[in-house]
């Protein structure tokens, strides 16, 4: 699908060598085509039709040039047409995509027609120039008491999630999905599904088109376009997927009308790093870190700087970050994080005491948790809390070896607040409705604010720590607490 | 490497611990059978006490005396005995239950309470439950003194006679047996008139009445009888609390020792872990690096 600039058949090589995801081609020596360059194979051999797309990674020297193949090799042979597209690969821009999926080659895959677009954009460009960065801050609400109180989104700014496998870090994007792109605020919503499961994609797509945006009857779909490169993918799709989203996203962020607000969601980042360490070593890079690439951070760099808000537009993104074997000084995560503004670490031990989100207050932060931004009251209740838990695990060995009884009266109080704080910042999810039977709660960031408060300040130290499971506001857990002791 | 180091610090922290617990242990149980053998002396006396009580009463006509007045109670007093230190399981913390609730108690039934504490653990809870305290004593170790309980005693009589209070209880910690103590609240004052000799009584006990003579009369000796045995009630429950104590702590550290086991045992395999996995990673990162290096 990629345009030739040039006349097609004009600059053709020859493949010389196949390995794995890459191959090589030969080109005449005066016109190899440049790094980036979209190469086309387009053959059929006994009827077998071979499509290939492939990407410009180096060159060789005397003509030959290293290529990652943007599909499968399967079928690919020694001596095939090459075409050099004479530009990086591009995708259709455009309200057209709204609705639509794409694969990364901006083919669309949901056998609804051709998409026609005026423009096609290269997914490969130079991120927004200092000079046109917003430098705004704003608080970014969700409903979501632990991310608001702890670790409060950006608007127009970039969130990750970071967490090991089987934490909720899917949950957690489709939630903020539900949450965000459902409220009728006019903004365009890009999803790229990275390297993940092609069945979460189905799941999320299907609910999309169910799911109405406020009260205006529209589907959240038709604000929405998705771009899939998932697991089954090679490599080279997986490590590119991620940009042609971007690319999307960047149209609506650049030409769309003033003040909109896109949102990028993208699941998940760290197989965009994994992907390029399957590549680099077919490249030939020594491997790094880990066995990482060499070229992690500047992979990694090149594509969240893009990911910013100009004076134009804003793009809010949310990223699921997977974090390999719980190990957060894994390079992959560690370079996600300096990226970041706000980033909500998943903890496993948090998930098996069945408190979900997960998310571990001490070690998830924020940019902007500070007076200056959340003011003055927000940010102490949250240092309050933070400074409570830390607390209660800093007992936890003296608990686990004496005994409860053996702390002081104060950190017995602090231990008591601790468990119900802990336990609070659980919620029932919008999309988890259906497992959890609880209908999924909005909490507004004053009921948040105020909850904390009061139990800190120990006004509901009466009621038994399971109240304040899945909860909204401080309110509900009285309610429940009611219900409880009606049971019983 | 972080994390090894990490964890391979918290085992030794948690190893200190574990020295600690187990030297209370032994020396918990070292004091606990001091403690229970001069228990175990002071029951047979205050059974005894008892027992002539019951004599006399069984003999005597009518046993009429202030201690036995039973009166309505205006004004209470409480004695609470706890211990000096921690690390003692739920010793203290029981202490403290059991006294909140006859506070409680003694508050709703709008009666003026004296408070007493002994032990420092007790005087920090209840302060910092905002209890106002009268007295308090914190010189009780595990070897209480007759000597040192008779003064407290001879006070409370006093004050019961000059009608200051109308009734005393003891909120203490009983030792029934090695394996039992029950936190128990026991009222000393009034004395509990003895049983009458009824129909109920047996035959031994209405012969040995017949064993006594009394002179100059039944009354004087009363009058020195039951004070004796109120203070040997009084001693037996400051006994009953050091032993307890003792056990509690015996058992507490006890416990405490196997946690710091098993915690150590957690840590070390997750210290050798994380050791063993970053080692791989080494070996695997050079290897790679060679590999590269051969092309």
């Amino acid at each position: 699908m990629a345009t030739a600039t040039k006349a097609p058949g004009k600059n053709i090589g020859k493949v010389t060598q196949v390995i794995g995801s890459t191959f090589d081609v030969e080109y005449p020596e005066n016109s190899i085509p440049a790094i980036y360059n979209a190469v086309r194979i387009d053959a059929d051999k006994k009827g077998i039709a071979l499509h290939l797309v492939g990407e410009v990674q180096q060159h060789l020297g005397g003509g030959k040039v290293r290529c990652v193949a943007l599909g499968s090799t399967d079928g690919l042979i020694r001596g095939e047409d090459v075409v050099d597209t004479g530009g990086p690969l591009s995708v259709p821009v455009g309200p057209a995509t709204l609705g639509r999926v794409f694969n990364l080659l901006g083919d669309p895959i949901d056998n609804r027609g051709e998409v026609k677009t005026a423009e096609r954009w290269p997914i490969h460009r130079d991120p927004p120039p200092l000079t046109e960065l917003t430098t705004k801050t704003e608080l970014f609400e969700t409903g979501i008491k632990v991310i608001d109180l702890l670790t409060p989104f950006v608007r127009g700014g970039k969130a990750g999630l970071f967490g090991g496998a089987g934490l909720g870090k899917t949950v957690i994007l489709t939630e903020l999905i539900a949450r965000i792109a459902t409220s009728a605020q006019g903004g365009y919503s890009v999803f790229a599904g990275v390297g993940e499961r092609t069945r979460e994609g189905t799941d999320l797509w299907l609910e999309m088109q169910e799911a109405k945006i406020g009260d205006t009857g529209r589907s959240v779909i038709d604000q929405t376009c998705m771009v899939f490169g998932q697991m089954n993918e090679p490599p080279g799709a997986r490590l590119r997927v991620a940009l042609s989203a971007l690319t999307m996203a960047e149209y609506f962020r650049d030409t769309a009308a003033a003040g909109a607000d896109t949102l990028l969601f993208v699941d998940n980042i760290f197989r965009f790093s994994q992907a390029g360490s399957e590549v680099s070593a077919l490249l030939g890079r020594m491997p790094s870190a880990v066995g990482y690439q060499p070229t992690l951070a500047t992979e990694m760099g090149a594509l969240q700087e893009r990911i910013t808000s100009t004076t134009k537009g804003a793009i809010t993104s949310v990223q699921a970050v997977y974090v390999p074997a719980d190990d957060p000084t894994d390079p992959a995560p560690a370079t996600a994080f300096g990226n970041l503004d706000a980033f909500l670490y998943l903890e496993r031990s948090i998930s098996e005491k069945g408190i979900y989100p997960a998310v571990d207050p001490l070690a998830s932060s924020s940019r902007i948790l500070d007076p200056q931004y959340v003011g003055e009251r927000h940010y102490k209740i949250a240092r309050r809390v933070q400074r409570t838990l830390q607390r209660y695990r800093e007992l936890q060995d003296i608990i686990a070896i004496l005994g409860v009884d053996e702390l002081s009266e104060e950190d017995k109080l602090v231990v008591h607040r601790a468990r119900r704080m802990e336990r609070f910042l659980s919620q029932p999810f919008l999309v988890a409705e259906v497992f959890t039977g609880k209908k999924g709660e909005k909490t507004s960031l004053a009921d948040t604010i105020r909850s904390f408060e009061e139990i800190a300040d120990g006004k509901w130290d009466h009621l038994p720590e399971q109240a304040f499971m899945y909860v909204g506001a401080i309110e509900q857990a009285e309610e429940q607490a009611k219900k409880m002791a009606a049971k019983s | 490497m972080a994390k090894a180091r990490a964890l391979d610090r918290r085992r030794r922290s948690v190893r200190n611990i574990r020295k600690i617990t187990r030297t209370m242990e032994l020396i918990a149980t070292a004091r606990f059978k001091k403690a229970m053998d001069r228990s175990v002396a002071a029951r047979d006396y205050t059974a005894r006490l008892a027992k002539i009580l019951e004599n006399i009463a069984a003999a005597g006509a009518g046993v009429v005396h202030p201690l036995l007045d039973v009166r309505p109670t205006k004004r209470s007093a409480v004695l609470i005995l706890t211990g000096n230190r921690g690390l003692c399981g739920g010793y203290n913390s029981n202490m403290v239950r059991q006294s909140l609730a006859i506070l409680g108690q003694c508050r709703s039934e709008q009666v003026a309470t004296h408070v007493s504490v002994s032990g420092k653990r007790g005087i920090a809870a209840l302060k910092f439950r905002g209890i106002d305290m009268d007295e308090r004593y914190t010189t009780f170790e595990d070897k209480p003194e007759f000597d040192a309980v008779a003064p407290i005693g001879r006070s409370y009589l006093e004050a019961y006679a000059s009608g200051a209070i109308d009734r005393l209880d003891v909120v203490y910690t009983r030792f029934d047996s090695i394996a039992r103590q029950s936190a128990v609240t026991e009222m000393l004052l009034p004395l509990k008139p003895p049983e009458p000799a009824g129909g109920t009584a047996t035959g031994p006990a209405m012969l040995a009445s017949q064993d006594y003579d009394f002179y100059p009369s039944s009354e004087s000796i009363l009058e020195e009888i039951l004070p004796a045995s109120f203070l040997s009630r009084l001693f037996k429950c400051f006994l009953d609390a050091a032993v307890s104590e003792q056990v509690a702590r015996m058992v507490a550290m006890k416990a405490a020792s196997e946690n710091a086991g098993g915690l150590i045992k957690d840590l070390s395999r997750r210290y050798n872990r994380a050791r063993q996995s970053q080692i791989t990673g080494e070996i695997m990162e050079i290897l790679g690096g060679v590999e590269a290096l051969k092309q």
